[in-house]
């Protein structure tokens, strides 16, 4: 069966060897510019004709009878391997092989009219053949083609799922590396406030393992102090779905606690429900003492400048006492002479003592108005009129500026929203600005020398203190430069004391700001929210 | 006289012009009170022996200007300086310009009283001399031109005689003159009609010191 095998071989090898078949065949053979398809189907077409003709004819000498199955076999070879074109090719070559060699009268053209059915009936089956063969092959040829197609796209949308796939995963890879690797600590919940992952660094923070740490077990690493405080925000935020934070101290797997802080959100689906929570916990505990370091050096070099501008005040200090105490005395001896007339008038005398103890209560409340102005710990921050602390201002400045001949005017709001800070420091900015005002007038002037204190509300909650003079005002360089510290226009100044209120405004999460005043001088505007927007604690 | 002096007092603190107004009060003085001075010269002062107490520190023109103030206008009223920080140039100020003491708060009542008396008293005398002077211009004034051209000559220390030879009329003329002049000025000697023409005659007087007198209390 050797022999079959080849021929079945060469069958299939040699219309391939001589270039690409039709259709999908195109695309892989290489292109070759003279063998054109229509080449190709004459070389198919005639080829097998041509072989079967010798042998048909040495057949013939073997057998008495017309032996035309060579080509069928011809015109059926064509067809399959050359297409419709080569498969009629075929067939004319065979008809007219088969007319002049096959049918009588032999070796001419000429067609016996008993041969006539015989080589009709040949040419019949011939193209039948040929249509045959020729469908059959198109029919094969289409389903490769639809097969090599699929093939193909198949193999496109694997490589394309694999390198997906790859990316997937190097990309979560690296996700997880950076929740693992990043500097900060990394928590993640469940809606119902289960903690269900935490990052590396913070398990090695607490010291904990996850399983520690899932559901409650997170509170016991929260200091017993602040666990409620975290309980209730935690919770709050659950129940509403807003994101939360806060600050708390956390112990660590040392022991000592420090103090983080705690920001979670909530991952949501398009309805809005909340799937996961995610957060960050981060140590501020150096944060934390940078800035109470900063807010000490502040504190001290305020109580410094205040030492120093209150030494300029001892005048009008001595002033402030010996005023009260004048009334005392005089009142003392009248008194005395209430009692000691005859009769005693004790009506008086009572009344007289009456006003000693009055005066006397004055001058303790100037004493320790100005014993606090000197204290130098910063004092707890509380709730105050900014109307009544400014008012205590203008009594220590009320002989200064009658000495210099300024008048000081102040216009009050009626009601103003208590504000929360360190009234000695607050003070201590309006004193100072006031005391500016007055060296910017100290020049002889023409017009009246006033300085006007205003106060009003700013916002809902926040107020605004508004000082005025009426000295020669601000260039616009020296307005942006005169916070700076060391800056003065004054000779003796040590230009600290606007750069010291701006810091005490700022620390009170306020705005200190210059301007000019309507008509010549300037103003010196600052504001405080309503509710302080820090807490020292 | 027994008419009751005027105190005035100037300070911008309340509890100190209460407490002063209470001390006059305790013994028998009476004081009116004002916290500016533009609020003492609104006021109509009685014609009676008055002293202001002033402090020195007052929001708009202080103790001190003022003092200049009342002396550009010629109002005269002795003054007590009144200070928590008096310094020595302030001080100097106050007395130059007339001030009869100048005494530091929180002050003794004996200090208070004495210069407030003092100043009183002072002021009392001026007005007495005032009020002598007053008169003595009122009897100038009945002069008629040749008495007081008669009555200059004579105090100028002429006689009679020269005087006759002086204005051309009869010696005789000029005895009745004198007489007339002695009578509406009511002198009692020549050296009294003098003094009286001294007086009269306006002369740059020294800046005025501290006068002592006594004041007896009512």
């Amino acid at each position: 069966m050797t022999w079959w095998a080849r021929l079945r071989w060469w069958s299939q090898q040699w219309p391939r060897m001589l270039g690409p078949t039709s259709g999908a065949g195109d695309a892989r053979g290489r292109p070759r510019s003279w063998f054109t398809p229509a080449a190709r189907a004459c070389v198919i077409g005639l080829l097998p004709g041509l072989i079967a003709l010798p042998l048909s004819l040495a057949l013939q000498r073997l057998f008495p009878y017309p032996f035309l199955f060579l080509f069928l076999a011809s015109v059926m070879i064509s067809s399959w391997r050359g297409g419709m074109v080569a498969g009629l090719l075929s067939v004319l070559l065979s008809t007219v092989c088969v007319t002049y060699f096959f049918v009588p009268p032999f070796r001419s053209f000429a067609v016996s009219p008993i041969a006539e059915t015989y080589l009709a009936a040949f040419v019949i089956c011939t193209l039948l053949a040929s249509w045959a063969s020729s469908a059959q092959k198109r029919s094969e040829q289409a389903l490769r083609e639809a097969r090599d197609q699929l093939e193909g796209r198949v193999a496109e949308r694997t490589a394309a799922i694999q390198t997906s796939n790859a990316e997937l995963r190097e990309r979560e890879h690296q996700l997880r590396l950076l929740t693992e690797v990043i500097p900060q600590q990394i928590w993640a919940g469940t809606p119902d406030g289960v903690i269900d992952y935490c990052n590396r660094r913070l398990l090695e923070y607490v010291g904990r393992s996850m399983d520690d740490l899932r559901g409650d077990g997170f509170l016991a690493a929260i200091h017993p102090e602040d666990r409620e405080r975290f309980r209730h925000a935690w919770e709050c935020a659950l129940a509403s779905g807003q994101s939360f934070e806060g600050e708390w101290r956390v112990r660590s797997a040392q022991g000592p606690y420090r103090l983080f802080f705690t920001r979670g959100v909530p991952l949501r689906r398009a309805d809005g429900t909340v799937v996961r929570w995610y957060g960050t916990h981060t140590d501020i505990e150096e944060h934390k003492q940078a800035e109470r370091a900063l807010l000490q050096t502040q504190a001290d070099v305020a109580h410094l400048s205040r030492v120093l501008t209150m030494g300029e005040l001892t005048t009008s200090i001595a002033h402030e006492i010996s005023q009260p105490l004048t009334a005392v005395v005089a009142h003392g001896y009248a008194c005395l002479e209430w009692l000691g007339a005859t009769p005693p008038n004790l009506a008086k005398a009572q009344q007289t003592a009456e006003r000693i103890i009055q005066d006397g209560t004055r001058a303790g409340a100037v004493l320790s108005r100005i014993r606090a102005f000197f204290k130098k710990e910063t004092a707890p921050r509380e709730w105050l009129d900014m109307n009544d602390a400014i008012q205590d201002v203008t009594a220590f400045l009320h002989d200064e500026a009658s000495r210099r001949r300024v008048a000081i005017r102040t216009e009050f709001a009626p009601t103003l929203p208590a504000v929360r800070g360190d009234r000695v420091q607050l003070q201590q900015v309006v004193l100072n600005l006031v005391l500016n005002g007055l060296d910017a007038m100290d020049e002889p002037m023409e017009r009246a020398k006033d300085l006007v204190i205003t106060t009003t509300r700013d916002g809902p909650r926040g107020i605004r203190v508004r000082v005025e003079d009426a000295g020669a005002g601000l260039s616009e360089e020296t307005r942006e430069r005169i916070f700076e510290p060391f800056y003065t226009t004054k000779p003796q100044g040590l230009g600290l004391g606007l750069s010291i209120s701006r810091s005490i405004v700022e620390a009170h999460a306020g705005r200190l700001w210059a301007t000019r005043r309507e008509g010549g001088g300037a103003a010196f505007e600052f504001t405080l929210p309503g509710s302080a927007a820090r807490d020292d604690e | 006289m027994s008419e009751l002096p005027a105190i005035y007092v100037v300070d911008d603190d309340a509890s100190v012009r209460e407490a002063l107004s209470n001390l006059f009060e305790s013994v028998g003085l009476r004081a009116a009170v004002f916290d500016s001075t533009e609020a003492f010269l609104e006021v109509a002062r009685p014609d009676v022996p008055s002293c202001l107490v002033l402090d020195v520190r007052l929001p708009g023109v202080g103790g001190l200007e003022f003092q200049e103030h009342l002396h550009r206008r010629r109002v005269r009223i002795p003054i007590v300086f009144i200070t928590a920080h008096g310094d020595i140039p302030m001080t100097a100020r106050a007395i130059k310009g007339g001030a009869i003491e100048f005494l530091a708060k929180p002050f003794q009542k004996d200090d208070l009283l004495a210069a407030v008396y003092q100043a009183l008293d002072r002021d009392r005398a001026l007005r007495i001399e005032e009020r002598a002077l007053a008169a003595l211009r009122a009897r100038f004034e009945t002069l008629t031109l040749r008495e007081r051209e008669v009555m200059q000559l004579v105090a100028g220390g002429m006689a009679n005689k020269e005087v006759a030879a002086r204005l051309g009329v009869a010696e005789i003329t000029i005895k009745v003159h004198r007489g007339q002049v002695m009578r509406k000025m009511n002198a009692g000697s020549l050296a009294e009609l003098v003094r009286m023409v001294d007086r009269l005659t306006p002369a740059p007087r020294p800046a005025s010191g501290p006068t002592r007198g006594t004041y007896t209390k009512e």
